[in-house]
Order: structure tokens, then sequence, then C-alpha cells
């Protein structure tokens, strides 16, 4: 398991230190985007490198008005969500900031000591606790995972509503919606992989659900944003565990689909970031952090990106919702990761998809590793 | 005058130093203890985390299965923001599951069973590490393993913080009252003291009287001699009173005398009777004088204002000086007065013109009541310089008497009753006494003993 991980994390290097290359020949541009990478030159000498999973078009508003802010600051802004892969035990290199909504890895980064302080006064005294440990993690957005299916869909049956509601349409209308079915694929993508362990863990009726899933051929995919791509082009027809972020943008651009956040519960994901110990400019990530966290940035992401902010979630900005379930920041994400456990749940999952064909070639085709 | 540290502050300096030790003691005790118990309580919730992880571990595809349990890691997180850490180790002592490498850690595998505690340091992070050995209770498989769990020490501090500042505020609170305490009992204990001085402070120069006051045991003795003092200093008192009295009578009986014969000669026409008036009124004036001189020379004597001042004194060559003074008067008198020989040269340490005066006012009183013989001697060997004469002599009964001014063994004597008083201040100034016996042949000898010597 170790070879494959430390041959793409060379591959992820070589590719950065060529994006990076790429970007500074064109220095002259104030910003450049290169397949989900960001680049904001800056007139001072001072940097800061963020790698986050979330695409970079998408957190762009929130980039720009950091970079109008401090316009010293050259900012690099590198998307690792495309292709994701399983997040090796160490953080990247040469990262001042890394943000994952793959709690789990992120927590157990933390844990194990790889986070470095992020100071007094540099978070946002109103935030909340349920989204800070330690003062070393901090979830900078909260987004429930939801369904988002097309609107035809309503000629084969009702939409489904919650999760039996979901298990029932796929027993009962199967064959209609072989292969129309789309959903992350926990192998390959560590927010995948949080939501099922989260379903299964919350109750192992989860798992008639991913039975049905397997016999309805649903196709695995790396991101939401292949979901979003598929549902948009018509290839399939629901998507399960998309994060909301993302499909609230892609629902309001796209009048024939639908979103729909599970009524009986829709497990809320925390965009965790942490300042990595070895990051090369700890103080630049300190400042962008107590931007975002700040009242004025997070209107900023709210308004302007899909993403939800804990900070007003909780104020009733947003309409806050009985079934949202968010994922506390506890040990117990630890078990969710547990080498056996990650095994296991993969084997039964590999079990149930073992006869879908594996990785479609248009899944990777974004992929910038 | 530097005074000696206040009683006071000698208690509360002394109390308050014992009660800072016990403080101290005390303060490290409870933060030792504080430590153990929450060591205690956190290392069972190790084991209780421990015990329920066993439970989820099972055989399974041949091998060694954990489910760890989620809520069991939360357990190992009290305080919410400790790091965790755990393994499932084989017995072989390979990691089957866990998050770190914790068997590096321990010494030995736990055996089955037990569960051990210990420190460690892990990355640069102080854990607490938890090792339960167990087995499995399948039927066919009994296969040993090894579960380690580990948490930072956050919940341990806070708790030890927490127990720690209880006692310590107890401790204040008990602290706060003994001081309290300690300065009430002082200004108690202290107040005896206070009064005495307030009463003392109270009193007038000439009020000599006793103090009445109740003390404690401590102060009693310290009371009774101020008492002492007190009734002593009323005794000089009394007898300053009566040697002024007595020494107004003295003087007012010459110039009565020289009064009364003025008055004779002014009634009178005669001469003769002028001429004798005269001479009686010299007489009266010289003994006036004299007695004015000696007066002066107690008082001098007793003055505290004039320390004594000593010298080597060769009483030989003083008792011929001061012999030759009185050989007019011993021939007027007819009376024989010499140095007895064989005359040993004694010199002692003493004020010279002290010792002549009391060595003249021995043989101007044995002059006057000799019948015939008067002599000077010293005894080198009991260092006494003595003077004897073939009088009377003073009765075994009045010898304690006759060295008070102006006390004299016939009430119409010649004497001012002043000589012996003198001669007695002297001897005591030098440290030495007035000896006085009668002689075996007849005759009476009274001497000054001077200790104190210079060979």
């Amino acid at each position: 398991m170790l070879k494959p991980c430390r041959y793409c994390y060379r591959l992820m290097l070589v590719a950065w230190s060529v994006i990076t290359l790429a970007t500074t020949a064109s220095a002259a541009e104030p910003s450049l985007s290169i397949e989900g990478n960001l680049r904001f030159q800056g007139q001072g000498n001072e940097t800061l490198n963020i790698q986050g999973v979330v695409e970079a078009d998408i957190l762009r508003p929130v980039l720009e008005a950091f970079h109008q802010r401090y316009p010293q600051i050259t900012l690099h802004y590198h998307d690792a969500s495309r292709g994701e892969r399983p997040q090796p035990a160490t953080v990247p290199p040469n990262v001042d900031l890394l943000m994952s909504s793959a709690m789990a890895q992120q927590y157990q980064l933390a844990n194990a000591g790889y986070a470095q302080p992020l100071g007094s006064g540099v978070i946002n005294p109103d935030w909340p606790e349920s989204a800070r440990w330690r003062d070393e993690l901090i979830g900078l957005t909260h987004e429930p995972l939801v369904m988002v299916y097309r609107r035809e869909l309503a000629d084969i049956a009702p939409p489904p509503e919650d999760h039996a509601g979901l298990l029932a349409l796929l027993n009962q209308k199967n064959t209609a919606l072989t292969g129309r079915v789309a959903t992350y694929d926990p192998a390959r993508s560590p927010t995948g992989f949080m939501a099922v362990a989260q379903d299964v863990a919350r109750s192992t009726e989860a798992w008639a659900l991913f039975d049905a899933m397997g016999e309805a051929d649903t196709q695995l995919l790396d991101s939401t944003a292949d979901m979003l791509e598929g549902l948009i082009e018509g290839r399939y027809l629901i998507g399960y565990n998309l994060m909301g972020s993302y499909a609230r943008r892609a629902v309001q651009d796209h009048p024939d689909l639908a979103m729909q956040v599970p009524t009986d519960y829709a497990l809320a994901l925390q965009r965790l970031a942490l300042i990595p110990m070895n990051a090369p400019h700890p103080e630049m990530a300190r400042r962008f952090l107590t931007f975002i966290t700040s009242r004025q940035g997070q209107q900023i992401m709210t308004t302007r990106t899909p993403l939800g902010s804990p900070l007003l979630a909780f104020e009733g900005a947003t309409s806050p919702d009985d079934s949202l379930e968010p994922i506390q920041l506890t040990p117990g994400l630890l078990a969710l990761i547990d080498p056996l456990k990650r095994e296991a749940l993969l084997d039964r999952w590999q079990t149930i998809f073992d006869t879908r064909s594996i990785a479609a070639p248009n899944i990777v085709e974004g992929t910038v590793e | 005058m530097v005074s000696a540290a206040s009683l006071h502050r000698r208690l509360l300096g002394g109390l308050s130093l014992l009660l800072l030790l016990t403080c101290t003691l005390l303060l490290l005790q409870s933060w030792y203890s504080a430590q153990r118990s929450a060591d205690r309580a956190y290392d069972r919730l190790l084991a209780s985390a421990a015990q329920v992880m066993s439970d989820h571990v099972s055989w399974r595809n041949d091998r060694l299965w954990f489910d760890v349990p989620a809520s069991a890691l939360n357990m190992l997180a009290p305080h919410g923001d400790e790091r965790v850490f755990y393994a499932l180790i084989d017995r072989e002592g390979h990691l089957v599951s866990g998050n770190a490498a914790l068997v590096a850690l321990i010494q030995d595998l736990p055996a089955t069973g037990s569960f051990q505690t210990s420190s460690a340091t892990f990355n640069g992070l102080s854990l607490r590490v938890g090792a339960l050995g167990a087995r499995l209770t399948g039927w066919h498989n009994r296969a040993p393993y090894a579960l380690l769990v580990a948490h930072t020490l956050e919940a341990r501090h806070a708790m030890t913080w927490q127990l720690f500042r209880d006692s310590s505020l107890r401790l204040a609170g008990i602290v706060a009252l003994a001081v309290a305490g300690l300065l009430m009992t002082l200004r108690l204990a202290l107040r005896p003291l206070k009064q005495l001085r307030r009463r003392l402070k109270a009193r007038t120069a000439h009020d000599l009287s006793p103090i009445h006051v109740r003390v404690p045991r401590e102060l009693e003795e310290l009371l009774a001699a101020l008492n002492a003092l007190l009734a002593r200093q009323r005794q000089v008192r009394i007898h300053e009173q009566r040697f002024i009295g007595d020494a107004s009578h003295q003087l007012r009986t010459p110039l009565a005398g020289i009064a009364a014969s003025a008055e004779l000669a002014l009634r009178s026409q005669d001469s003769a009777h002028w001429h004798q008036a005269l001479q009686e009124i010299q007489a009266g004036t010289h003994r006036a004088t004299r007695l004015a001189e000696q007066l002066l020379s107690l008082t001098r004597l007793h003055s505290p204002e004039a320390p004594l001042t000593r010298q080597p004194v060769a009483l030989a060559t003083l008792a011929r000086e001061t012999l030759v003074r009185f050989l007019p008067v011993a021939d007027k008198n007819g009376i024989d007065l010499g140095l007895a020989e064989p005359c040993p040269e004694l010199s002692v340490a003493g004020n010279r013109w002290q010792l002549e005066e009391a060595l003249s006012n021995l043989i101007d009183n044995a002059l006057r009541y000799a019948r015939s013989r008067v002599t000077v001697g010293i005894d080198a060997a009991n260092s006494v310089i003595h003077v004897e004469d073939d009088g009377p002599g003073i009765n075994n009964g009045e010898q304690d008497d006759v060295l008070r001014p102006f006390h004299r063994c016939q009430e119409q004597g010649p004497g001012s009753g002043l000589g012996l008083a003198i001669a007695d201040g002297v001897a005591r100034a030098h440290g030495g006494t007035i000896v006085m016996h009668h002689l075996p042949g007849g005759g009476f000898m009274i001497g000054l003993h001077l200790p104190g010597e210079m060979t």
C-alpha cells in the first residue's frame, strides 16, 4: 500500500512544480487558472500556498477578496479534489494551509501532531466550538450531503425524500434506474469514504441501500463535480451523497435538476483546515484564516459561493434544518478510517459492486496529478 | 540605646515561619496527591476503554479482526481535546490495526488478563499508555493479543489543577483563620504587659508605692523585682529626708550658739566679754564650717555623677602625711599620736582624696575619744589601714548604727556624727568595709578594709 502512495506523491510533486513554473512564467497576469489551480501574483514577496479539495472556481470569490485585501501576498491555490487519492499519513510539503472535507483524515493528521496551533486571536472568537478542535483544526464550511435528481425522474416514480424512499425506489424501479444512479467511490475518494462510513456507522440499514445500489449498477465516481456533470448531461437520473455546496449551485444553473436534502437525516460535513507543522509560511495561512473566518469573509463565502458558513448557520442566516446531523470533531472519527475497518468496508463494498465496469475513462479526465 | 526586637514581632515571626513551612509541606503533599488521584481516575478510564475495545476483537478470515468502536475512542478523550491513539497487537507483537505504533512505547507485551499503564513520549507528545493483555474467547481459537490505548494528558492536568486548587483554597482559608487567631492570641497574651506599662507611665515621680496589678506567672517575678526596687527607693527617700533634717538640725546648733554669743556681747559694755564672745563665735564658725565640709564630702561621695577615678595609692605615705596634719591638735590635747612600726609598704587602687578624707575622719574621731594614745597602722596581710586608741570604743551592739550619718554614741558629744559615715561611704566606694573591734589589752581599733590591693 505504501509504494503506490509514494509514487502518486512524487507525481503530485512533479505536477506541482510544473504548475508553479508555468504560473511564474506568466507572473504579470493578476490571476491565472490552470486545471483547478489558481494563482494570484502579489506585489510583495510573501507567499501563501493553499491546498484544498474545493474546486478553485468555487472558492475563487473568497480568494479574490483575500487578494484584494492583501495584494502583496502571492496566493497559490491547488485543488486536489479531482482524482482524489487516499491521503498519505503525512501532509504534503510546501503547503501552508490544508483544507479538506475528508474529516477523518484531517483529524488523524492533527491527532498525530502534524498540525501547528492556529494561535490566539487568529480565529473569529464567535466561531462555534463544534467547528474547532484543540486550536489545530477549524471547520471552515458547513454543508450537508444531499441527493440530486433530474426532474424527469418524476415520470418514472415520485422522487425520494429520504433514505428509505431512495431504497424503495431502487428496489421498485430497478430496471429503469440501472446504470443511471451515481455516488462517490469510497475506495478512491476520502470524502466519499467518509460519507459511506458515516452512513454505515449511523445504521447498518445503510447496507441494504448500498446492496440495492449495487443491483442497479450504480456508477462510482471520484467527485461531486463528476456526478453533477453526468446529471447535467443526462447520463444519470439520481446522485446520492453529493456535497450540498456544489449541488446547490448546479441546481440554480440547471432547472432540470432538483436537490433533495434527505428528510430523515442529512450528514453535514465540515471542511477542516489545518496549518501543517512544516508549513513554509504559517503566518500567511493565519492571515487567511483570520480573513475567511471574519464576518466579512463569511459574508463573501455565503453570498458569492455555494459553501455554507458554520458561523452564520447557527445564527439562522440559512434555514436551520432539524435533519442536519453535523459530524462531530471527536476521536470517534478515527474509527472510520481504521485500516482494518476501512478494508472490511471496502471489501464489502467491492463484493456489492464487483459486477460494475471499473473506472470509466471520463472519470480520470480532469485529474491534475 | 538599641532596643531588642519586640516580643510581638518575635512571636509573630516565629509562628509565621512555622505556619509557612507547614503550608509549603501541605501544598506539596496536596499537589502530589492530586496528581495521583488524577492518574488513578484516568488510568481506570484507559482500562475501561481497552475493555470495551477488547469486546470487538474477533477471529475472521484466519486473522485477528478488530471492529474499533467509536464510543471507546471517544471515551479516551474525556476532555474533548486529547490526542488519542490505539493499537491492536498480535502475539508476535505485530500491529494488526490502529493509528500509531504504540508497541514501541511499552517494555513487554502485557500478560493475558492484566492491564498496565505507563507514561511515555511519542513524537514529542507526552502520553499515558495503557496496555491490556487478553485472548480470544472462541471455542477453537484462544489466540492472545494486546490492546494498547493512549491519550495525551490534558484531562489529567485539568483534574490535577482542579483538585490542587480546591485543596489550596481550603488551605488558604485555614491559614487566614490561623493568622487571625494568632494575631488575636498575641494581643491577648501581651495585654498584661501593656497594662503594666500603662500603670507605670501614669505614675507621678513621687509615687513610690508598690504596684498592685494582676499579672500572669511569667510577669510576677518582674513585678516583684519592680516592687522591691520601689521599696528600696522609698527607703532611700526616707533616709534622705532624715539626713536633710539632721543636717539642718546640726547646722542650727553652732549657728544658734554664735547668735547667742553675739547677743550677749552686744548687751555688754565690757571689752573682755566681747573678746570671749568673739572667741566663742570663732569656735562656732569653725564647727559650722567643719560640718559643712563634711556634708559636702558625703554628698560628693554619694553623687552618682562623679565616678571614682582610681590610682595606685601608697597607704604608708598617706598615713604619714595625714598623721602629720593632726599632730598640732594631738599635742594640744596631750595625746600621743603616732605610726605603728613596722609600717609595711601597701599600695591599693583608689582615690587618694577620698582615702585621705576617710583616714582623717577616723583619726579625728579617735582623737576625740582617746585618753592618751592614738596609733595609725597598716595590716598588709588583711589589706587594712587602721587607727587604734585607748578610749572606751564602741559597743558591739552599736557598731552598725555608728556608720549612719548623725549617729553619736553620746548625745552631747563633740563630733558632728558624720565622720564614720564618710569613712563608711569611702570604704563602700572602694568595694571595702569598715572593720572595728575591741583590742584584747583594752582600747579599740577601727580600720578601712580595702580589697584589690596593688603590690
